[in-house]
């Protein structure tokens, strides 16, 4: 029992992670219905730009800003450049480019920063609590990491929910005509989403990078645990994709502590084929989100 | 024409003539070339096979996976595991031969492909795409739950079958295994250039061997052995190859020598030399019957994928351009009205699916042996990615851009090499500018061209006709 208690309690960081690239998943789903299978690569990136920042000034609070600047301009950029003139194209030509873009960001972060797996610094200690007798399997920097998101999520909520631009960008995204008779600036309100997508994947990757390494490639399990909370989530929630996101953390850190964590991806992809055969809509999605 | 094609009998023989003819002049070509080059026809080919599943499942069926990748996995490890363990399993009467383990890897790829395409078909564009994701990323947590069969993460040495006789497990391959995923084609250069440098011993040691027959015929048997122990250190290919030459030349000599170094053998490395001598009667006659005397690797390899390559696209050509192709692209452009004339969309879908982790697993075992190794970082989600690139760059709904994209694949690298060879470029900048400029171009193709480059140059063609703008297909 004291296992269970610590594998689960060792999951919700990266759970968080996985949420906060989820999120960003969802959030691109909303604005533009689709997948961007290069959002991790596009955290990655930001990542490796955090990386130099915190190299050079030794600023961690410093190199989190820019990784979310960063985050903000490549995914308008990407927006600008791949989405937008595609996005009236065939559906299959959407999300090849944006495995082009992938394998773009991923060559260009080798060509800057080289293929090997490189460190990050933590800011607080990264080792296990002591408390009440014991080390618990949490560390500082777990809390930081959770109270990281659990602000991005609730200001995002409050976006969503209490300002006009998050009116005006949920209008657009249930209904992009309706939306631009009542006067919401709907290409606008896309991009937004695009951008705040990418400073919100940006913020994972930052916050990932010292408990797993960073190389061009070593995001890419990031995106499958992702996409999969996504999925289970709804594809258009973003509270199923915080939920499932954690979710998927737990399990995974349930995985890799009763047996190995080489199993995590084996589990993730069982946990979304079943999904997607019995649930296809995800837990929290509308109706109608998919169509087959 | 026009009556010709109408007769699907007909249709049929004219891609046996087309196909065949260019079978034929491949092989010419591939044994013009220098080895080397043959080493390169060999990757295309191989590329060409898988890719001709990918036209007709991203191309004509409208399914983005990225599990081909895997697939082909899968195709390499069964017939790694088959040739490997079952050398001297009789199969019906007949011995094992590694045409029956292409077999066995076809049908394990259908198997596979059977169920992640029954998956598949209930699923859309970017769901699909994600799921067949997970699939290429999670290849090396499948081999490694699995490390005594499939040796996880440092794979399988192939034993690789030859024509001239016997199974022999090349030293080539040795350093793939070590390399991860996203640079499949830096793997295949370090090996290509691995086994040009045997072929360059194997050359060598033909004169020394050659002045070794002498001697052995004054019973001078102890030198023999340590001549023979120095051309372990090297690969048995080299053996074989000595084997070829004599039995042409003069036979006695050769029975004479396969002789001694069976004396010799059990004594020494009866578990590596063994594979290589007892073995000659396993391979039989091998893919193909030699068209040269000499036998090179790099060719015997160009040669065994090319004659995958030109069947697969045989039964492509037949299926692209017969009533399947239709029904398939049928179904990728209007389910409902598909579905309205009575066909099942969700069935096309399995079975774009399927056939084209039929051509995977081929390909997958083709690949398996050029390397002669087979692990997941060679087959990891780097490949899928560069099946889907090649598929793009060639035109997603055409044979024939299967090829350029095969072609492309792996052309551009040696382009890339070769500049940078002559600008003084650095490693980091090297490996990673063939990406870079694939992802930039898949993007370019997709928001300019969508046809690829054999969809621009018929749109042209068109153009040039008077006729309407390109569709994809």
């Amino acid at each position: 029992m004291t296992n269970f208690v610590d594998y689960l309690l060792g999951g919700f960081s990266n759970g968080a992670v996985i949420a906060l690239m989820a999120l960003a998943i969802v959030l691109v789903w909303r604005s533009t219905r689709m997948v961007n299978f290069a959002q991790v690569g596009q955290a990655m990136f930001t990542t490796y730009v955090a990386l130099t920042i915190q190299q050079s000034t030794g600023s961690w609070i410093l190199a989190l800003v820019v990784a979310m600047a960063a985050g903000l301009v490549l995914g308008i950029v990407v927006f600008f450049l791949v989405i937008r003139p595609v996005k009236n194209s065939d559906s299959t030509g959407a999300i090849i480019a944006t495995f082009g873009v992938l394998i773009a960001l991923q060559a260009g972060a080798g060509m800057i920063w080289g293929g090997d797996p490189q460190g990050f610094l933590t800011p607080v200690d990264n080792s296990g609590i002591e408390f009440a007798g014991r080390i618990w399997p949490i560390s500082l920097y777990d809390v930081l990491v959770l109270v990281v998101t659990a602000a991005l999520v609730i200001g995002l909520t409050l976006l969503f929910t209490k300002t006009n631009l998050g009116l005006s960008m949920r209008a657009a995204a249930f209904n992009p005509e309706v939306a631009r008779l009542s006067g919401v600036r709907v290409n606008r309100m896309l991009i937004t989403g695009w951008a705040i997508a990418g400073a919100t994947g940006a913020v994972g990757g930052v916050l990932i990078a010292p408990v797993s390494t960073i190389s061009p490639n070593s995001f890419d399990i990031l995106l499958v645990f992702a996409f999969t909370a996504a999925v289970i989530g709804g594809l258009d929630s973003l509270i199923g994709a915080v939920t499932f996101g954690i979710g998927t953390g737990l399990v995974i850190s349930l995985v890799s502590g009763y047996s190995d964590s080489g199993n995590a991806p084996i589990v993730a992809l069982i946990l979304l084929a079943l999904n997607l055969l019995l649930k296809p809509d995800g837990v929290f999605g509308h109706h109608g989100a998919r169509s087959v | 024409m026009k009556t010709l094609r109408s007769f699907p009998g007909n249709r049929i023989i004219w891609h046996a003539i087309i196909v065949g003819v260019v079978w034929l002049l491949l092989l010419l070509l591939n044994n013009n070339i220098d080895p080397l080059y043959s080493s390169y026809l060999a990757l295309v080919a191989m590329y060409a096979t898988a890719m001709f599943g990918m036209t007709i499942l991203v191309g004509l069926s409208g399914q983005v996976s990225l599990g081909n990748g895997a697939l082909m996995a899968v195709g390499g490890y069964v017939f790694a595991l088959t040739s490997m363990n079952w050398q001297t399993v009789p199969f019906f009467g007949w011995e094992w031969n590694a045409i029956w383990s292409m077999v066995f890897a076809g049908l394990g790829g259908v198997l596979i492909g059977g169920i992640i395409g029954g998956l598949a078909a209930r699923l859309k564009g970017p769901y699909l795409a994600g799921l067949t994701l997970g699939v290429a990323v999670g290849v090396p947590a499948i081999t490694n739950r699995f490390p005594e069969l499939l040796g996880g993460e440092n794979g399988l040495m192939l034993t690789v079958p030859y024509p001239a006789g016997g199974y022999a497990a090349l030293d080539a391959g040795g350093e793939v295994a070590t390399d991860e995923g996203g640079d499949a084609a830096v793997d295949i250069e370090t090996d290509a250039g691995a086994t040009g440098e045997d072929q360059q011993y194997a050359e060598l040691d033909l004169s020394e061997f050659d002045q070794g027959t002498d001697p052995l015929a004054e019973e001078d048997l102890l030198t023999e052995d340590d001549l023979l122990t120095e051309d372990d250190l090297l690969t048995e290919d080299d053996l074989l190859t000595e084997d070829d030459l004599l039995t042409e030349e003069d036979f006695g000599a050769g029975g004479d020598l396969g002789i001694d170094e069976n004396v010799v053998d059990p004594t020494e490395d009866p578990g590596v030399d063994g594979a290589g001598l007892d073995g000659t009667d396993i391979a039989g006659g091998g893919f193909i019957d030699g068209f040269d005397s000499e036998f090179i690797i790099e060719r015997w390899q160009a040669s065994m994928a090319i004659a995958v390559a030109c069947i697969v696209a045989f039964a492509a050509l037949n299926l692209v351009r017969g009533r399947q192709g239709r029904v398939w692209k049928a179904v990728r452009d209007d389910p409902v009205a598909a579905a309205v004339v009575g066909i099942s969309p969700s069935g096309s879908k399995v079975s774009a699916f399927v056939v084209s982790s039929l051509f995977a697993a081929l390909a997958g075992a083709v690949f398996a042996q050029i390397l002669s190794f087979i692990g997941p970082g060679a087959f990891g989600l780097g490949l899928s990615l560069s099946l889907l690139v090649g598929i793009v760059l060639g035109g997603r709904a055409s044979l024939l851009g299967a090829i350029i994209g095969a072609l492309l694949l792996v052309w551009l690298p040696e382009l890339v090499d070769g500049l940078s060879g002559e600008r003084g470029w650095p490693e980091q900048i090297t490996n990673n500018a063939p990406n870079l400029l694939y992802g930039l171009l898949v993007v370019a193709v997709v928001l300019l061209a969508p046809g690829g480059i054999t969809g621009t140059f018929k749109s042209w063609i068109d153009k040039a006709k008077g006729r309407g703008r390109a569709t994809l297909s």
